[in-house]
C-alpha cells in the first residue's frame, strides 16, 4: 500500500499541471495536425472531409502558395537580425566596460528602456512616431534635410528593414545586458598575464575575451535566435493589420500561417503550415543542442 | 617622460570624452520613440498632425489622460487586466509550484521524458495553435469569457513556470525538508511552512514574469473577446489604434504611456531577477 503510494505522489502533484498543458498546449496541437489533413475552411466549417496530405502539398510544393517565398523570407530576418544584434551588443557592452567610464550605471539604464516596455505599445508607436508619412519622426527628418517623404513600410524592401530597425531597437537592450554579464565574468589575471606577455588589444579581445564568452553566450544567442525565428508582433502589427494594410506584402511563415487561419479562412493549409513550421523548429534545436554540446 | 604621460592621459580622455558622447548618442537613440510618445500626449489634440522639424508640444496639456480615462472605457479595461493577471498568476502558479516540487524532489519512472516533452510542447508557437483553441473553446462556450483566456494564458505560462521554478528547487538542500519529515510534518504541511517561504524568490520572480505577460498580450485578447467592455487594456489599446485611424493617435499615445507606467516600475524593481532568472532558464532551455 505504500509502496504504490508513494509511486503515485509525484503525479498527483504533476496531475493539475498536465491536465492543464494537456488542454491549452497538446490537444490544440493535435488537432492541428488533424486539420492539417482536411479541407476545413470556412464554407467547410463542419462538412469538411479528409485530404490527405494534399494541404503539405500545397504548401511546400508549390511556388504560388507562397510558403517557400515566406520560408526564405523568415530564414533571411534570422540571420540578418542575429548577425547585427550579437555584433552591435558586443561592441556596445566592450565599450561600457573600457576602464575609467564614470556614467556606466546610466547609459546601462536608459538602454535597458526599449526592453521594459510593452512590445505591442513600442511596435505601434514606431509605426506612428517613426514610420508614419504624416507625423513620423523620420519623415520629418528627411523633410527637413531637403528630401522628398518616404513610405517605410509600403514596399518590401523598405518594409523588412525598417522591422530589422525596429527589432534591433527591442531585443539589442537584452543582449548588451547578456554580454555585459558575461564579460564581467572573465577572470581579469587572464588580462593581466596577456599584457605581461606583450598582448595588444586585439590580440586580447581575440585569444580571451571572445573564447570566454562563446561557453556562456551560447544558450542567450540559442533563445534569442528562436524567438527571432518566431516573430510575428513586429512584422503584423507594422505591415499588415486589419484595416492598416499598409502594401508591403513581406510574409514569414508565422504571418503566413496566421494570415491563412484568420484572413483568408484556409484553415487546412494554416495547419498544415503550422505543422511544418513545429518541425523545423524541433530539427533545428535538435541540432543547436547538438552543437551546443560540442562548444 | 612627464610630457609623456601627460599626453597619455590627454589620449585616454579624449578617447573616454569620445565613447560618453558615443554613448549619450546611443541612449538618446533609444529613447527618441519613447520621448516623443510622450510628447505627442501632451500636446493635445491635433500635436500630432503638426509639420516641420519641432517636436516640441506648443502647450502643455493633460487633456489627453483625461478624455482616455473618461471618455474611453479605460479603467473597465483595466480592471479587465486586473483580473486576468491575477487569476492566471494564481492558476499558473498553483499548478507548475506543486508539479515543479514534484519534478525537483520525486523520482519516479519518465520524469526526464516528461520534463523532455513539456520542452518540446513549449517549443511551438502559440499563435499557431490559435485557431484550434479558438474552435474549441466555441465548442466549449468558452468564447468572451475571462475564464476561458485566464486558462489559455495560465497554460501559455504553465510550462515555463515549471522550467523556471524546478532548478530553484534544485537548489534547496534536501536536508531541510527531511529534518522536518522527521519532525512528523505531512507532505502538504512541509510544502506549505517551509518549502514555499525558502523558494519565495524564485515564487515571486516567475509569478512577476506571469504577470507582465498578460499585461502585455493583445493577439488573444483580442480574437477571443468579442465585446468591447470585455477587453483588457492591451486588448483595448489595440482597438484603439485599429479602429480610429488618424484621429486617435494622440489619444493612444496618452494610454501608451499610462499602460507602461506600471510595466516599467516592475521591470525596474525586479531587472536584477529577470536577468538571472531568464538565463537561468535559458541555459536549461
Amino acid at each position: 500500500m505504500k509502496k504504490s503510494n508513494r509511486k503515485l505522489t509525484p503525479w498527483l502533484y504533476n496531475f493539475p499541471a498536465f491536465i492543464l498543458i494537456g488542454i491549452i498546449v497538446l490537444f490544440p496541437i493535435l488537432y492541428t495536425g488533424y486539420i492539417s489533413l482536411t479541407n476545413m475552411n470556412l464554407y467547410h466549417w463542419q462538412d469538411y472531409t479528409f485530404v490527405g496530405a494534399d494541404n503539405y502539398v500545397r504548401a511546400l510544393g508549390k511556388v504560388d502558395s507562397g510558403f517557400i517565398a515566406a520560408l526564405f523570407t523568415t530564414i533571411l530576418w534570422t540571420v540578418v537580425n542575429m548577425v547585427l544584434d550579437v555584433g552591435i551588443a558586443y561592441i556596445l557592452a566592450i565599450g561600457l566596460n573600457v576602464e575609467g567610464l564614470r556614467g556606466r550605471r546610466i547609459y546601462k539604464t536608459l538602454i535597458i528602456f526599449p526592453w521594459a516596455m510593452p512590445a505591442y505599445v513600442s511596435i505601434l508607436a514606431w509605426r506612428v512616431g517613426m514610420y508614419n508619412t504624416e507625423f513620423g519622426l523620420l519623415n520629418k527628418v528627411l523633410v527637413a534635410l531637403g528630401f522628398e517623404k518616404m513610405d517605410f513600410l509600403s514596399k518590401n524592401v523598405p518594409a523588412f528593414l525598417s522591422c530589422v530597425v525596429l527589432n534591433l531597437w527591442m531585443s539589442l537592450p537584452y543582449m548588451v545586458v547578456m554580454f555585459d554579464g558575461a564579460l564581467q565574468s572573465i577572470d581579469r589575471s587572464m588580462y593581466e598575464s596577456a599584457i605581461l606577455d606583450g598582448a595588444g588589444a586585439w590580440q586580447k579581445n581575440w585569444y580571451i575575451t571572445i573564447p570566454s564568452l562563446r561557453k556562456v553566450m551560447a544558450p542567450v544567442v540559442i533563445m534569442t535566435t528562436f524567438t527571432t525565428f518566431k516573430q510575428f508582433d513586429i512584422v503584423y502589427l507594422l505591415t499588415m493589420q486589419k484595416g492598416a494594410v499598409s502594401g508591403s506584402t513581406m510574409q514569414t511563415i508565422i504571418t503566413y500561417a496566421h494570415q491563412n487561419a484568420f484572413v483568408s479562412n484556409n484553415y487546412g493549409l494554416s495547419s498544415a503550415v503550422s505543422i511544418v513550421i513545429f518541425v523545423i523548429i524541433i530539427a533545428f534545436s535538435a541540432w543547436t543542442n547538438r552543437a551546443a554540446k560540442e562548444v | 617622460m612627464i610630457n609623456k604621460t601627460a599626453t597619455l592621459s590627454v589620449k585616454k580622455r579624449i578617447r573616454l570624452t569620445c565613447l560618453n558622447l558615443f554613448y549619450i548618442g546611443v541612449c538618446f537613440l533609444g529613447l527618441v520613440p519613447i520621448i516623443y510618445v510622450f510628447l505627442l500626449s501632451v500636446s493635445g489634440g491635433g500635436g500630432a498632425l503638426k509639420t516641420g522639424l519641432s517636436i516640441l508640444p506648443e502647450k502643455f496639456t493633460l487633456d489627453n489622460y483625461r478624455r482616455i480615462i473618461v471618455e474611453e472605457p479605460f479603467l473597465r479595461w483595466l480592471l479587465n487586466s486586473v483580473v486576468l493577471s491575477v487569476g492566471t498568476m494564481v492558476i499558473a502558479m498553483g499548478t507548475s509550484v506543486l508539479a515543479s516540487y514534484a519534478f525537483s524532489r520525486f523520482r519516479f519512472v519518465g520524469k526526464n521524458a516528461s520534463m523532455q516533452i513539456l520542452l518540446l510542447l513549449n517549443a511551438f508557437p502559440q499563435i499557431l495553435s490559435m485557431f484550434a483553441i479558438f474552435r474549441l473553446f466555441r465548442l466549449m462556450n468558452l468564447l468572451d469569457s475571462h475564464v476561458g483566456l485566464i486558462f489559455i494564458y495560465a497554460g501559455s505560462m504553465c510550462i515555463f513556470s515549471i522550467w523556471n521554478m524546478k532548478g530553484y528547487f534544485d537548489s534547496i538542500p534536501i536536508e531541510i525538508e527531511e529534518a522536518s519529515k522527521i519532525d512528523g510534518a505531512s507532505n502538504f504541511q512541509l510544502i506549505l511552512r517551509i518549502i514555499l517561504p525558502l523558494a519565495r524568490p524564485a515564487i515571486i520572480v516567475t509569478a512577476v514574469m506571469v504577470l507582465i505577460f498578460v499585461w502585455n498580450e493583445y493577439l488573444f485578447a483580442t480574437t477571443f473577446m468579442l465585446k468591447e467592455e470585455s477587453y483588457t487594456l492591451a486588448g483595448g489599446l489595440y482597438q484603439l489604434q485599429a479602429n480610429d485611424y488618424s484621429r486617435s493617435w494622440p489619444l493612444f499615445s496618452a494610454a501608451a504611456i499610462l499602460v507602461s507606467i506600471p510595466i516599467l516600475i516592475i521591470f525596474f524593481c525586479f531587472q536584477k531577477y529577470m536577468v538571472s532568472g531568464l538565463t537561468a532558464g535559458g541555459v536549461k532551455g
